[in-house]
């Protein structure tokens, strides 16, 4: 029954996401939550024997494996140095203000749940706050056809952010794991390390296969196959399959040098099925009464990361030199967040204690997500059209 | 037939640029030809180092015109950098003492456009079309390919 579910939450979620962007203008996010909510365990999920979510687990792991490796590709070090001190420093104070921002206000509120002490309660959500939308980034600047300094720096700032925000999730996973300092050093250390180890080694093993097939056919079983050995050795192994998972992409694209692209876009091409998935399984997730009890959570959330974003962003920015209309505007094209936020708050429901916990993230994360990807659009194109790159890319491609 | 032969029937000698060009320059280069849909990448010794197809160029020039990117395209359209961090550095080459029909068959399955002929120094001498080989394939009295 999993699986037709799993064809069901597909269709019917791309269906529904597609049609109420075409008719309603609304994020495709918003088909796909309704319809996870639509087949929860409580409503015709029920009725097709799902009785909980817990099949959903192993799913959720391998795609978030998937969007891991996605992420860890896309960045070279070549690219990284051209990108420029402004947008690096931007991104480097956009996921510490947002982290620090959401950290101090769930600790100020001093709300936590029943199984989890506040302060790791703080962390995990912090951990999860600094993850973007560049989906919904990328398309209000292709509806605007924005061109110039900031929209270069906002592209290159979500292009590499979600990068940052797994790495700080897999260093507070590992920190909040273990009861003691002591505990959680040797932890961290084995969480962290074992999975630079593996991901480092399975890329060079997945570049050096990959010589030996041409056909782009041939590579989709070897990239699969890798992914699925990391998640499933990190798993058993018990170090971070995320960080494993992103290391074996940044050393596919290490190793395979210029033209990474083959080792890359088979997988990047699965990104769209995978965030489907996601939010029909958020969906599944939904509680309206979680929503409603933890409201001034939520509120102090979506607040806190929202400021963290627009003052850690524009300050990177500005320390690094970045002029006035980039820093000044910047935080405006950070709100939305989506897929990634998502995948990992999944993540966490699943975690040995952290089912509570888990449930309320994925309830915080799924509603501020539909907020986000609607009000964050229109900021988005409030900050372009503030810094006036708005209608400056022609169709030759060059700027009025 | 003798790749060298083939080269004296069908001669092409196709589009080079050095390795730091940039995409604009190697783009502008493939349009002074045309009939070319591959650019090789040369060293400063002229060795041909990496092969760009001019969809994956065009795809990168354009990127401005999508609606959607992945991370890493997202990369390329704002930290772009020389032609030979887009090149395939395991490009399929030929010899000319090779014959036409040995190398059609990796030509096909790796779906490229031309195949580079290749000197003893790994210099181009020349470049085999998709186009020539249909040509003489469905030319009857064409027995080149065999």
């Amino acid at each position: 029954m999993e699986i037709l579910l799993i064809g069901v939450l597909l269709l019917a979620g791309l269906a529904f996401g597609t049609l109420g962007s075409h008719y309603f203008g609304v994020p495709r996010v918003v088909g796909y939550i309704l319809i996870g909510m639509l087949f929860a365990p409580a409503l015709l999920g029920g009725q097709l024997g799902m009785t909980d979510t817990e099949w959903t687990q192993p799913l959720v792991s391998v795609a978030l494996g998937i969007i891991a490796y996605v992420i860890g590709g896309a960045i070279s070090l070549g690219q990284l140095r051209r990108l420029g001190w402004s947008i690096v420093g931007a991104t480097l104070g956009e996921v510490s203000g947002a982290f620090l921002a959401v950290f101090g206000a769930v600790l100020l509120l001093g709300l936590t749940v029943a199984d989890l002490p506040l302060w790791s309660f703080a962390l995990v959500l912090a951990a999860v706050a600094p993850a973007t939308a560049p989906a919904a980034i990328v398309a209000v600047v292709h509806q605007y056809r924005a061109r110039g300094k900031l929209t270069t720096t906002l592209l290159g700032m979500v292009a590499i952010d979600d990068a940052l925000g797994i790495l700080i999730f897999a260093l507070v996973m590992a920190a909040v794991s273990s009861g003691s300092l002591g505990g959680a050093l040797g932890m961290a250390f084995w969480e962290i390390g074992a999975a630079l180890i593996a991901g480092g080694l399975g890329g060079f093993l997945i570049e050096r296969l990959s010589r030996r097939f041409h056909e782009q056919s041939m590579l989709v079983p070897l990239l699969l196959g890798g992914i699925l050995l990391i998640v499933g050795l990190a798993e058993w192994a018990e170090f971070s399959a995320l960080l494993a998972a992103m290391v074996l992409g940044v050393s596919v694209r290490w190793f395979c040098g210029s033209h990474a692209e083959r080792l890359l876009e088979p997988i990047e091409d699965l990104e769209e099925a995978v965030f489907v998935l996601f939010f029909t399984f958020a969906g599944m997730h939904f509680d309206p009464m979680g929503v409603v009890d933890f409201w001034p959570l939520m509120l102090a959330y979506f607040v806190a990361r929202a400021v963290g974003l627009f003052l850690g962003g524009g300050s990177g920015a500005r320390l690094a030199g970045a002029p006035r209309e980039v820093w000044s505007n910047v935080g405006f094209g950070l709100f939305p967040q989506g897929g990634v936020a998502i995948g990992l708050a999944l993540l966490l429901t699943h975690r040995p204690g952290f089912s509570q916990a888990g449930e309320i993230i994925v309830n915080l994360i799924t509603a501020t997500t539909l907020l986000t990807e609607s009000v964050g659009a229109i900021s988005v194109r409030y900050g372009l059209s503030r810094a006036g790159e708005i209608g400056l890319e022609q169709a030759g491609g060059k700027a009025k | 037939m003798k790749i060298t032969d083939w080269l004296k029937r069908h001669p092409v000698s196709g589009v080079t640029v050095e390795r730091d060009a940039s995409l604009e320059e190697a783009a502008q280069a493939l349009l002074e030809e045309p009939e070319c849909r591959d650019i090789y990448v040369i060293d400063a010794d002229r060795r041909v180092v990496g092969h760009l197809g001019f969809r994956h160029l065009a795809g990168v020039l354009l990127s401005a015109h999508r609606p959607t990117h992945s991370r890493r395209q997202m990369l390329n359209r704002v930290a772009r950098g020389p032609v030979h961090e887009f090149m395939d550095q395991r490009f399929i080459a030929a010899r000319l003492d090779e014959s036409v029909h040995h190398v059609l068959h990796a030509h096909m399955e790796r779906r490229i456009e031309d195949i580079p002929v290749l000197d003893e120094e790994g210099r181009l001498e020349g470049v085999i079309r998709l186009v020539d080989l249909v040509r003489a394939a469905i030319e009857p009295s064409d027995d080149s390919i065999g």
